[in-house]
């Protein structure tokens, strides 16, 4: 058959078919006319020949034979026979499902806990992994990204988290170029359509709209929505123009920050805004479709990259042409391909790199330029999620396994009560398959209701569980969840998975109904069958569901005790009744000189508010997640460079975080002033740099900055995260730029809230106050992973022990309702109550001891999955296990007691009468 | 069709019956009925059909798009469904009948074959 008349064949063929399907009372009836037109003629024609019509009639029905066989056949022709059974077993599912809505109620509730845990988690890996790019043929965007052995000589490097962090311990890279390796790429217009840079977000100030608040704006290139492919939604996008020298200060809008800043007001095209306390027009908003690059990254606006210096944000000395600050993607045209675009930018890089006016590298440092997917590298918080994300994925994969177990447990029971049924379908004629069929259809209908209202519930969950990721995130997050194809086919490729997963060994076990004995109604008493049951499916359902619920619990018992291990740690200053807050006038238009004052006034009105214990400032925070780091040189002397953390501090900064003075004096008012040159280290740097010399009087600097004195060292504290090891840090005074104020209150700090950002605005309401938290919920961000995947552990590991304790349960109540008989018969024997007991018990009990010792296997195999999340816990640690297991095995007591109570109450007289 | 001449009529081959309506249709439109008494009278009233396979038969070929119908009336002024063949009809019925009447041949040739001296 050529391809032709094959695929015209199937046009017709499903044609026809939905026609049946769809117009079903039209084909009934033209059924019956053309089987009517037939019998008719006939009969006229039996008539004609002499027949008398009552005869003729007779004799044309039996020429004809059975209109109904042949109908049936007519369908059959049609392909609508399968169809048709279908659509019966649905009704018929349907009809029993209602006649026990007990059952039916459990089953679907099992499951959509199963499904809309799957579906919820999914779609937060959707969201965040799998999502495309919001813009123009995303698969022709690549990104440059460097590579060599060590960190460029020279340029200032600024990056902003949009790409892969550096994979090799060797290597360093980085996606971050100067302004002219950006042109130079730029102007390759032989290999790429267009290409753009940016950088950020930086906070930047807003007023002139309302009271003055922060807004995340990037600083990006005039052809940043050209080459994305990105429409205005109002106005106009930026245009190359406006990143030409003395182009007018411009600036477009993020859709949502639009609608929630603005209003969404049309007329905002035209208005002028200060930003950092320069003017600047809003010439549009940019498609509301477009709502990330990087994944994770919340932008409210973008400006030209140009405006750099004017609105004084310092990356890469300010925008200087040897500063690395800019991200680039460049699209690259259809007919090229991104190996060779890549040979070609290579050489210019490397060209540049080793033999440009600054050298940044040395050939043996091996640079390289890699172009890369746009859509691959531009990883942001994708790096950071990740792996709790697909940690969680197999959690949720492992209660729905449970689930399943627990509706297969329930689905043999109800099977065996539904014995008699099928033995009477199959008495009747009903194919094995054919009864299979009917079952399985059954529970695809369970799982499909179930993940309906999975669906529900997952919708729920992962709001909550998005929200509960931006709640911790020291950046502005954004994360996208309208349900999409790919979520719908994930569900519905669970629901049939399910519906199969659990459907299949009952019905399997449903087609094998033992007729005669189902018919005689003696199957059930058989004391015979129950020593095979003893081991059968549905124990071994109960037995697996113990050992994967143990698999999470051991999951979540490893992350709760590593919580507890990183809560242990002592962070080197007093956590408690700390509130921060950060703010910073210079971008604000406040005059540089006058911000010591004003930090010293700040500091002198909030310790006067009652509750305020103390007050100080410092550049950034210590476990806030920022982290200042650097070179300095001992003696003043280049050849004893040592890399060491720093921060810039205010007066009282060691008495308000409450760090102790090891030696010489802490930083007071006085060493505020610029000519001033006091430092302060800690014990690790004296340890390390200074070995066994007196730190005191020690000169510290570079050629190019003033030499510092050490006058005094500190208690070591943790800096970036408290995994860290204790490192060398110079605490030097701060004297100019941002800073985060350190409020120590003599109660819970988040109710100082108001009350400080009143003082701040009292004193100058055009410096708005940021992030305002406190440094307990700090250092909860900083273990937001392990906090993420501790609690959802702990609640998929309670679901999978309710589930498993609730199939135990159901379990030993069928089987001593099926075994009153028996156990009548014991008690009548005189079987001591207390051994019948035992006797029950001690069967569920060895199930839930089989499935513990299996769920200590498999958590052997898998928890290493964990590692690297652990702190100082082992993934096998064996004092976890003992408890996980002891917890287990306790709700198996708890299981077992009602089943075993019941049993302990059959009275003889009725068990033996009651059959 | 009359049953007294059942003892002369021979049953129809297994798998001729879509052959032999797709030929009866060729020759204009039919209603079911018709069909029947249509291959009755080219087969000089030696080949006999059953009733009911019959309408099955059509609506397999209808399904599989070889022949279209269409409501009608007939010859008493009854609604009745007509058939006809279709493009990929007549292409099916040209095939088809190539092929039986090759094997036509070969099944004569070898029932034709007598024993040979060694």
């Amino acid at each position: 058959m050529s391809l032709r008349s094959f695929t015209t064949r199937m046009v017709c063929q499903s044609r026809s078919w939905f026609r049946g399907v769809f117009h079903r009372a039209r084909l009934e009836r033209e059924m019956d006319d053309e089987l009517g037109c037939h019998l008719e003629i006939l009969t006229n024609e039996l008539i004609r020949s002499g027949l008398s019509p009552v005869k003729a009639a007779r004799r044309a029905r039996i020429a004809l034979g059975s209109t109904l066989v042949h109908k049936e056949e007519m369908r059959a022709s049609l392909g609508l026979r399968w169809w048709d059974a279908l659509w019966a077993d649905l009704r018929y599912g349907v009809r029993m499902l209602r006649r026990s809505p007990g059952f039916t109620a459990v089953v679907v509730l099992t499951l959509a806990l199963g499904i809309g845990a799957n579906t919820a988690i999914f779609s937060l890996v959707n969201a965040v992994m799998l999502r495309s790019l919001p813009v123009r043929d995303p698969q022709q965007l690549v990104m440059p990204a460097w590579t060599a052995h060590n960190w460029p000589n020279g340029p200032g490097i600024s990056s902003y988290g949009d790409c892969r962090p550096e994979k090799t311990s060797q290597d360093r890279g980085g996606c971050s170029f100067s302004y002219p390796m950006y042109q130079a790429i730029a102007t390759h217009k032989d290999l790429f359509e267009s290409a753009m840079a940016f950088a950020g977000p930086a906070s930047i100030d807003v007023s002139g709209n309302g009271t003055a608040s922060i807004a995340h704006g990037e600083l990006v290139s005039g052809s940043y929505f050209g080459t994305l492919g990105v429409q205005p939604a109002v106005g106009r996008i930026l245009e190359p123009d406006d990143e030409k020298p003395g182009a007018a200060a411009v600036a477009v809008l993020d859709y949502g920050y639009w609608k929630q800043a603005f209003g969404g007001s049309p007329s905002v095209v035209g208005r002028t805004i200060r930003l950092n306390d320069v003017l600047f027009t809003i010439v549009g908003v940019a498609d509301a479709g477009f709502t990330r690059l990087t994944p994770g990254k919340a932008i409210d606006l973008w400006v030209p990259l140009t405006e750099i210096r004017q609105l004084g944000i310092p990356w890469g000395g300010h925008g200087a042409d040897n500063g690395w600050w800019l991200a680039v993607v460049a699209r690259l045209r259809p007919e090229i391909s991104r190996t060779r675009a890549q040979a070609a930018l290579n050489a210019l890089f490397v060209n540049e790199a080793l033999h440009g006016a600054k050298p940044a590298w040395k050939a043996t440092d091996d640079p390289h330029l890699m172009l890369l997917p746009a859509e691959k590298e531009l990883m942001g918080f994708r790096s950071h999620y990740g792996k709790p994300l697909m940690l969680l994925l197999g959690a949720v994969g492992i209660v729905l396994l449970i689930a399943c177990a627990n509706v297969a447990g329930l689905m043999l029971a109800r099977g065996a009560a539904r014995g008699r049924e099928m033995a009477v379908r199959m008495a009747m004629g009903a194919g094995r398959r054919r009864v299979i069929r009917q079952l399985l259809t059954e529970s695809l209908l369970l799982s499909f209701v179930g993940a309906a209202l999975g669906a529900v519930l997952a919708y729920a969950g992962a709001s909550g569980l998005a929200a509960f990721f931006a709640h911790n995130s020291f950046e502005p997050l954004r994360i996208n969840l309208h349900p999409d194809a790919r979520v719908l086919l994930f569900t519905i490729g669970v629901a049939v998975l399910t519906g199969i997963g659990f459907g299949l060994a009952p019905a399997l076990r449903g087609a094998r109904a033992n007729m005669s004995a189902e018919l005689k109604g003696t199957s059930a008493t058989t004391t015979l069958r129950r020593r095979g049951r003893r081991f059968g499916l549905g124990s071994g359902l109960v037995a697996a569901q113990v050992a994967l619920s143990m698999v999470v619990l051991m999951g979540a018992g490893l992350l709760l005790r590593t919580l507890d291990r990183l809560h242990s740690i002592n962070p080197g200053f007093d956590t408690k009744n700390l509130l921060l807050f950060s703010i910073a006038p210079e971008l604000a238009g406040y005059p540089k000189d006058g911000i010591p004052q004003l930090y010293a006034q700040l500091q002198r009105r909030l310790e006067a508010l009652s509750g305020v214990v103390s007050v100080s400032y410092s550049s950034d925070a210590i476990l806030d997640g920022g982290l200042w780091s650097g070179g300095v040189d001992i003696d003043g002397q280049a050849s004893k460079r040592v890399h060491t953390q720093i921060l810039s501090v205010g007066p009282d900064y060691f008495h308000t975080m409450r760090i102790p003075l090891e030696m010489g004096r802490a930083l007071g008012s006085a060493d505020m002033a610029p000519t001033e040159r006091a430092a302060v280290v800690n014990q690790a740097f004296a340890r390390e740099y200074l070995g066994g010399r007196d730190p005191l009087g020690v000169h510290i600097g570079d050629p190019n900055t003033p030499q510092w004195m050490i006058v005094g060292v500190v208690g070591n504290t943790k800096y970036l995260d408290l995994r860290s090891a204790d490192a060398p840090t110079v605490f030097f005074p701060l004297t100019k730029g941002g800073a985060t104020f350190e409020v120590r209150t003599a109660t819970t700090p988040a109710a100082f809230g108001a009350a400080v950002r009143k003082v701040v605005n009292d004193l100058d309401d055009a410096v708005p106050v940021m992030q305002m938290r406190t440094q307990t919920e700090s250092v909860d961000h900083l273990l937001f992973s392990e906090r993420l995947v501790a609690r959802l552990f702990g609640l998929f590991g309670g679901l999978g022990l309710a589930l498993a304790g609730i199939g135990l349960y159901g379990l030993l109540s069928y089987e001593v309702a099926r075994r009153t008989r028996e156990i009548g018969i014991r008690t009548a024997l005189g079987a001591q109550r207390r051994a019948v007991w035992v006797m029950v018990v001690r069967e569920g009990l060895g199930l839930v001891i089989v499935g513990v010792a299996a769920g200590c296997g498999v958590a052997l195999c898998v928890t290493r999955l964990l590692k690297s999340l652990l702190y100082d816990v082992r993934p096998t640690d064996p004092a976890t296990m003992a408890a996980v297991a002891t917890l287990l095995l306790i709700v198996g007591v708890i299981a077992c007691s009602a089943p075993a109570q019941r049993a302990l109450r059959v009275d003889p007289m009725t068990a033996l009468r009651c059959e | 069709m009359t049953p007294g001449k059942q003892e002369k009529q021979i049953d129809l081959l297994q798998g001729t019956l879509d052959l032999l309506i797709l030929k009866a249709v060729s020759l204009g439109p039919l209603h079911g009925y018709g069909v029947l008494l249509r291959i009755q009278q080219l087969s000089g009233e030696e080949l006999v059909i059953q009733q009911g396979s019959l309408y099955p038969a059509l609506y397999r070929l209808e399904h599989q798009g070889v022949i279209a119908s269409e409501w009608g009336e007939s010859e008493n002024n009854r609604k009745a469904k007509y058939y006809q063949l279709t493009r990929a009809g007549r292409e099916r019925l040209a095939g088809e009948t190539l092929k039986w009447n090759r094997m036509a041949g070969i099944i004569g040739n070898i029932l034709r074959a007598t024993p040979e001296e060694a």
